[in-house]
């Protein structure tokens, strides 16, 4: 497991960007000590000739340099279509710790776009509120991650949570199969979400959700009585955490046990996210996932 | 228990906060951002009236803290009694004041009511009960106090009812003195707590100075009860000199003429500024003028209409007039009658002694000298001479003997030896001087004065070493004087020519005294009569026989009256009241006004108030501290006066600082606020392993 870059360490860095690299940069020292080496989502890279290959993808330069055939794969060569959809409702705004939901979603997304690209995937954003708010079809092409960034930048989420509308904008925008990865806090009625889940899983996407908790949202750790207000609507409830505590952390971790069952009955990759915990160590623990589901890495 | 600074126990007032602060379920206002409330149920708030407190253990701990602090603060102290508790047997000596300041407004009833109160409360103690003014007058004694305890209260308020305020100055120092002495020295007191009732006005112009001459016991302790009036404000007058000589000589006063000086003081807290002086009769006119509170002022007295009767000068403007007049008596110069033996007819010739004497004994405001002239062949000397002067000369035989007879009387002589005198010196003298013989002085040559013991008596005008200068006074001829074996014993030479011859010689003579020139004052002999210490010189004679020329200043009441020594007097008091008093009764001024002394020499004297009555802004009893007097702490500080309570502030604190009782409160405090803390972080850790 590579070393992980604390969260607090990665509020400080400004650029989306530059997060994101130094996240990406950091999983790819750590992939070379790590055991699990050479797994990805889609890998581009040299392999020693075998018979039978086309000695077209032969690298002739690395032949003449080390006198070793290796196969060239071509780096334009896309196969995979991997849609970041996050969320960019106000609740996204609520954050305990150094980093917002929301940052801590863009972060996530762009250290994906990023590594994804890096290797030679297309990759789209969308971002929703209550509605569909922007959707960049997923590409592969010099300065598509540079708009990707922009867009995922975009400060102050907007719009209450609203799956159902959103997803079913999506449902018409993705035409050709491939990943969709939602990152989201899911602060939405478990009903219409079964159902929006459902039909991105009969679409046929590869569906992944990253599911965005805050640390105070899982554990409720309020001191003080205070009146909380709701950040999407605005309304404020009169809250003592020293009661409301037992009642909240059943409901909410019903809601998540919900979302679980659900991810798992529709086939849906389904990864828990607090904002606490490294990028570095939930992007690792995702591909991780991903080869132990496919056996192996595409080569 | 008392507090030094009481204001600070409004700081327990504190304890509101954390009651307010361990009250339940107050309404929060805070507000808090949060994902969604999907998950929360609305909760409302409880309302005031059930909230409880909670963690009352630490709520008191917290209210004990901030009431220990405020406790602390105020610094606490216990007062001291100086003296036993009621009951448990004193002796008390109650002091009136009795001083002419106490003549103002009702402060003598006052006193005596405070007298007899501390009377009533002292039914179980020894009690004495004492007036003083300038001296300590006991009413009663201890050991009346021991025999007839019982009438004690009805004794002690008749007596005191017989006693008004006098005209003395007030001399407390002297009578706290007289009174511990009292208390020290009365048997049957030992071991019983002493106590001083001091009941005064307190005035500035008390004297203390005498404390500054004893240590005080420790064992007795004072009390000062002060009685005050409103009126503060107060003028008073006080003689400050006659004028000139010239205007003094009575008869001669004209009209509009000013007759010395008076000085105006208006007291420090007075608001009174105008005042108005004018003679209570004889005056020509009132004048009157505008004297700050404060100042005092040196004033011409105002002009005299009829001198006989301006006698009594008055300032007005303020309430009090005890101290508002001032009594001047008229100039009465004493009669000298000095004879000359010698010619009569030689007053008038510029060459004879006679001529000199004549001019040099002129009146003066003190001494009125009458120069009469008895021919040497006369048998005896006129009738009530004072002081004789003989020039050398014969003598007649019968007027030696009336001389040296007169002498031992009494009378004072000074005779010139000239030759021939030999027999008379040698009666006067009685042998001491045998013979007399010219010294023999070359022409032209003279002596001066060589040796001079300016301390004798005789010399007394020159006992000031800058009038000493005898150089310039020359002595163109004098006699030597052969003296008899055994004659120095008797005979003092009180100034030698620089050869070494006596110039000037003294002998006491039975009760008299004679003096003997060696060398005449007229030119042939000296220029001594030309000189400047030639009236000087005789007027030091003159003193020396009892007229001093000296203007009797005011006296002031307390002081006695000067009478003639070894003589009986008839004296008539301001009030009217007569006193025959026998040779050698020293008689003493009680009440301001004029005296009237008979006798020989019938005077007025005028006795005034002494000025410090008059300083009559109140002085702050615990002044006495200073003077090491244990004062008693329930010491009643005059009100109003800020200063008395800044005394007695500082006194307190000085206690406190003693006993700094306040560490102890500050040491409970950190205790408390170690259990608090301990306590606190205790609850805190049971919370934290509950979530």
């Amino acid at each position: 497991m590579p070393t992980a870059l604390d969260t607090v360490a990665l509020a400080r860095i400004r650029s989306l960007e530059l997060r994101a690299k130094v996240i990406v940069e950091g999983l790819w020292r750590g992939l070379h000590r790590s055991p699990y080496h050479g797994f990805s989502v889609e890998f581009s890279e040299y392999r020693a000739y075998v018979q039978g290959d086309d000695p077209r993808a032969i690298d002739w330069k690395v032949l003449a340099r080390s006198d070793r055939t290796f196969i060239k794969k071509f780096e334009d060569e896309t196969n995979l279509r991997c849609q970041l959809v996050v969320d960019h409702s106000r609740s996204m705004k609520f954050g305990s710790g150094a980093l917002i939901k929301g940052d801590y979603a863009a972060t996530l997304a762009a250290t994906l776009a990023l590594f994804l690209m890096q290797q030679g995937d297309a990759v789209g954003v969308t971002t929703f509120g209550k509605t569909l708010q922007e959707h960049i079809p997923a590409r592969n092409r010099p300065g598509h991650l540079r708009r990707l960034m922009l867009e995922l930048e975009k400060p102050s989420p907007e719009g209450l949570t609203s799956l159902d509308l959103s997803i079913g904008q999506l449902a018409g925008l993705l035409r050709k199969r491939g990943m969709v990865c939602l990152v989201s806090d899911l602060l939405a009625p478990v009903e219409k979400l079964e159902q929006q889940l459902a039909l991105l899983g009969a679409m046929g996407h590869d569906m992944v959700i990253f599911h965005v908790m805050d640390r105070a949202e899982i554990e409720f750790s309020f001191e003080k009585v205070a009146h909380f207000r709701d950040l999407e609507t605005g309304q404020e409830r009169f809250v003592d955490p020293g009661l409301a505590r037992e009642a909240y952390l059943q409901r909410f971790n019903a809601h998540r046990d919900f979302i679980r069952k659900a991810c798992e009955h529709q086939g849906i990759e389904y990864h828990e996210v607090p904002t606490d915990r490294p990028v570095e160590e939930v992007l690792f623990k995702f591909l991780s996932a991903r080869s132990r589901k496919k056996g192996g890495l595409r080569r | 228990m008392t507090w030094l600074f009481p204001l600070y126990l409004l700081g327990a007032a504190a304890v509101l906060g954390p009651i307010l602060m361990h009250l339940r379920r107050r309404p929060p206002q805070e507000r808090q951002d949060f994902g969604s409330l999907m998950f929360l149920d609305a909760q409302v708030p409880m309302p005031v009236s059930k909230r409880r407190l909670e963690h009352w253990l630490l709520l008191l701990l917290r209210c004990l803290l901030l009431i220990l602090l405020a406790l602390m603060f105020a610094r606490p102290l216990w007062r001291v009694e100086q003296a036993g508790t009621p009951g448990e047997g004193k002796a008390v000596m109650v002091l009136l004041d009795r001083s002419a300041s106490m003549r103002r407004g009702d402060l003598w009833p006052k006193a005596v009511e405070k007298a007899l109160a501390h009377l009533a409360t002292a039914a179980q103690d020894r009690v004495a009960v004492a007036v003083f003014d300038r001296a300590w007058t006991p009413v009663w004694t201890f050991t009346e106090d021991r025999e007839s305890a019982a009438s004690r209260t009805a004794v002690i308020r008749q007596r005191l009812a017989e006693i008004s305020p006098g005209w003395a100055g007030t001399d407390m120092g002297q009578a706290l003195l007289d009174a511990s002495a009292s208390l020290g020295s009365e048997p049957g007191l030992t071991g019983v707590s002493k106590r001083i009732v001091v009941i005064s006005d307190f005035q500035e112009g008390s004297r203390l100075d005498a404390l500054r001459s004893r240590v005080w016991p420790e064992t007795v302790s004072v009390v000062a009860d002060p009685v005050v009036v409103a009126d503060l404000n107060n003028l008073s007058l006080s003689w400050v000199a006659s004028g000139g000589e010239e205007q003094l000589i009575a008869g001669n006063r004209p009209t509009g003429t000013r007759l010395g000086r008076v000085r105006v003081v208006n007291s420090r807290e007075s608001k009174v500024e105008d005042y108005t002086l004018a003679w209570e009769k004889g005056g020509a006119e009132v004048l009157s003028g505008h004297l700050p509170a404060g100042a005092s002022r040196v004033l011409s007295a105002p002009p005299v209409a009829d001198a006989v009767l301006a006698r009594v000068v008055k300032v007005g403007g303020d309430v009090w007039d005890f101290d508002n007049r001032v009594f001047v008596a008229p100039p009465q110069p004493r009669r000298v009658r000095v004879v000359f033996v010698g010619e009569e007819k030689s007053r008038e010739e510029a060459a004879s002694p006679l001529y000199y004497l004549s001019r040099a004994l002129q009146q003066t405001p003190a001494l009125l000298p009458e120069l009469a002239v008895v021919a040497p062949s006369a048998s005896r000397l006129p009738p009530e001479t004072d002081m004789v002067f003989v020039p050398a000369g014969p003598l007649s035989e019968p007027m030696v003997k009336g001389l040296r007879g007169w002498l031992e009387a009494g009378g004072t002589a000074a005779v010139v030896a000239g030759e021939g005198m030999g027999p008379a010196l040698r009666t006067l003298s009685g042998q001491s001087v045998t013979g007399i013989s010219l010294a023999d002085e070359k022409s032209g040559d003279y002596r001066m004065l060589g040796e001079v013991k300016s301390a004798h008596p005789l010399m007394r005008p020159f006992a000031d070493e800058r009038l000493r200068d005898f150089t310039k006074l020359r002595f163109w001829k004098h006699r030597r004087l052969e003296l008899a074996k055994g004659a120095e014993a008797v005979l003092e030479v009180i100034a030698r020519f620089d050869n070494g011859a006596p110039a000037l010689l003294s002998q006491p003579v039975g009760k008299g005294r004679l003096i003997i020139l060696t060398s005449g004052w007229h030119p042939a002999d000296s220029q001594l009569a030309l000189s400047t210490k030639f009236v000087p010189l005789l007027y030091g004679w003159m003193e020396a026989a009892g007229f001093r020329n000296e203007e009797a200043s005011s006296l002031l009441v307390g002081d006695a009256l000067p009478l003639e020594p070894g003589e009986a007097a008839d004296i008539m008091k301001p009030d009217g009241q007569r006193l025959a008093v026998t040779a050698g009764t020293t008689v003493r001024a009680e009440s301001v006004g004029f005296y009237s002394v008979g006798g020989k020499q019938p005077r007025q004297i005028a006795v005034n108030l002494p000025p410090e009555e008059s300083r009559v802004v109140p002085l702050d009893p615990g002044k006495l501290r200073e003077f090491g007097v244990v004062l008693d702490s329930a010491v009643a500080a005059l009100p109003g006066t800020g200063l008395a309570l800044e005394k007695e502030r500082l006194a307190v604190g000085e206690q406190e600082g003693r006993q700094r009782a306040w560490l102890w409160f500050l040491a409970a405090a950190l205790g408390v606020l170690a259990l608090e803390t301990w306590l606190a972080g205790r609850m805190r850790e049971g919370r934290a392993l509950a979530t």
